[in-house]
């Protein structure tokens, strides 16, 4: 299609390559949307939890992103990055809802810091819906997580001294749903649109985890009893 | 031909369309005296599933309690809602004023309340939508300039309720609703005038004047 409209252009070469590139930009900008989620998310007013937590974010879940191609005539290809707002969501909440929290990024920091467990926070799903598709004025983003409470032995390979997720038991395991939305008439852009309700589903997904974490079962009688896991 | 070019653009400028407006309000235990020295705070309701009441409603109505009264301090929503995060949020935003009491259980919630000196709490619940259009307009290019010819029109409506929460008694002492609704043209002859009925904006001040009165005996 490029090719056709450049013929009948009466262009020079070097005119003719800078044509090409601006029209395939164009067309590139018009058929992909990518947003890094950003956002400002507080610190929550709570009551800490009395035990002690290692926090562990896998490298999928610090690189998390939803990537979806377009298929049809109109679509639009969507990437949201949402790993490092999860990032920084998450490592802001737990070091309030628990009183004290260490985040491990190595074998050595298992060895070194004494938690009571480790929690490991993973994302199993994101959905968002545009009003494109579903003629509904506001746009939506779904999350869907799995958290795991495990000893720190559970996940310690001392003969290779790495992490190792592979055949861990966790004593609780629970997953965590997570909505935001925003309303068209608020934005005025899809790309602001859909960050804002990643935020807004950010925020919800805090909300609901601190709301729900003593009913996990399991979670209160470790509460109870931080050194003996279940 | 300037002058009068000039003149029919003020003139249409100045111009907005028509808004009815319709008030209702039922309320009980206002402060005598007004309002002296506490807070209130302006929240939104998040939690319809196609639609959110407006920040920038919510902020407009705070604008125009603050105006009218000088002494009464209203607490930014952003500012309210992140500082108690994770109790106003959608999911958790208590939906009656007994649920406050529930959360007052919490002493790190007591806590920030009593720190924010908070008197009243208003809910407003509510959107501004577009409910029909008509007309149509062509716009064109040409070697000499460009220019559109045509006419639009449609109408806007803006239904909004306010619950009022007495704090200190643990109590809703109040429901104030704004009904308004108006048409916007747009017509078109080579320059499109659009002439905008002030929907929202009346809705605002019709609210925020009831509050104010319910508020600051002053008014």
């Amino acid at each position: 299609m490029v090719e056709r409209l450049l013929g009948s252009m009466t262009l020079g070469l070097s005119a003719k390559r800078l044509a090409a590139l601006f029209i395939l930009l164009f067309v590139v900008a018009c058929t992909s949307r990518e947003v890094v989620v950003e956002g400002a998310f507080p610190t929550p007013l709570i009551d800490p939890v009395p035990v002690s937590v290692g926090i562990l974010f896998t490298q999928e879940f610090r690189e998390h992103e939803l990537i979806d191609d377009a298929t049809g005539r109109g679509e639009v290809s969507w990437r949201v990055s949402t790993g490092s707002a999860q990032v920084d969501f998450w490592s802001t909440l737990f070091p309030a809802f628990f009183q004290n929290v260490v985040f491990i990024n190595s074998y050595e920091d298992l060895e070194t810091y004494d938690v009571d467990a480790v929690l490991i926070p993973e994302v199993s799903e994101v959905q968002y819906a545009i009003p494109l598709y579903t003629s509904v004025k506001v746009y939506e983003i779904w999350m869907r997580y799995q958290l795991s409470l495990v000893e720190p032995e559970q996940i310690m390979d001392a003969d290779n001294k790495t992490i190792n997720l592979e055949n861990m038991q966790a004593f609780a395991e629970w997953p965590l749903t997570a909505y935001g939305k925003t309303p068209t008439a608020f934005m005025q852009s899809d790309v602001d649109a859909v960050n804002l309700a990643a935020v807004m589903a950010l925020r919800d997904a805090g909300a609901n985890f601190i709301t729900s974490f003593a009913r996990v079962p399991g979670v209160m009688d470790w509460i109870e009893n931080p050194e003996v896991a279940q | 031909m300037k002058v009068y070019r000039m003149v029919f653009l003020i003139g249409a400028a100045s111009l907005g369309g028509c808004v009815t407006a319709n008030v209702d309000e039922m309320t009980f235990d206002a402060p005598v005296a007004g309002m002296v020295d506490g807070s209130i705070v302006i929240l939104g309701r998040r939690h319809a599933p196609d639609y959110d009441t407006e920040p920038d409603f919510i902020d407009c109505i705070g604008d125009q309690i603050r105006r009218g009264d000088e002494r009464i301090t209203v607490i930014p929503e952003p500012q309210f809602v992140d500082s108690l995060y994770p109790w106003f949020e959608p999911r958790t935003a208590p939906l009656s004023v007994e649920n406050v009491g529930r959360l007052m259980i919490l002493p790190s919630v007591a806590n920030k309340l009593s720190e924010l000196n908070l008197d009243y709490m208003i809910w407003i619940d509510g959107r501004t939508q577009d409910t029909n259009s008509s007309g149509s307009m062509t716009c064109g290019v040409g070697p000499t300039g460009a220019g559109c010819f045509g006419f639009g029109t449609w109408g806007t409506e803006s239904e909004y309720e306010a619950t009022i929460w007495n704090f200190n008694d643990g109590a809703e002492v109040g429901k104030m609703s704004a009904l308004t609704s108006g048409q916007s043209y747009m017509p078109a002859v080579v320059v499109p005038i659009p002439i905008i009925a002030p929907v929202q904006d009346t809705a605002c001040e019709s609210l925020g004047t009831q509050l104010l009165q319910y508020l600051s005996a002053e008014s």
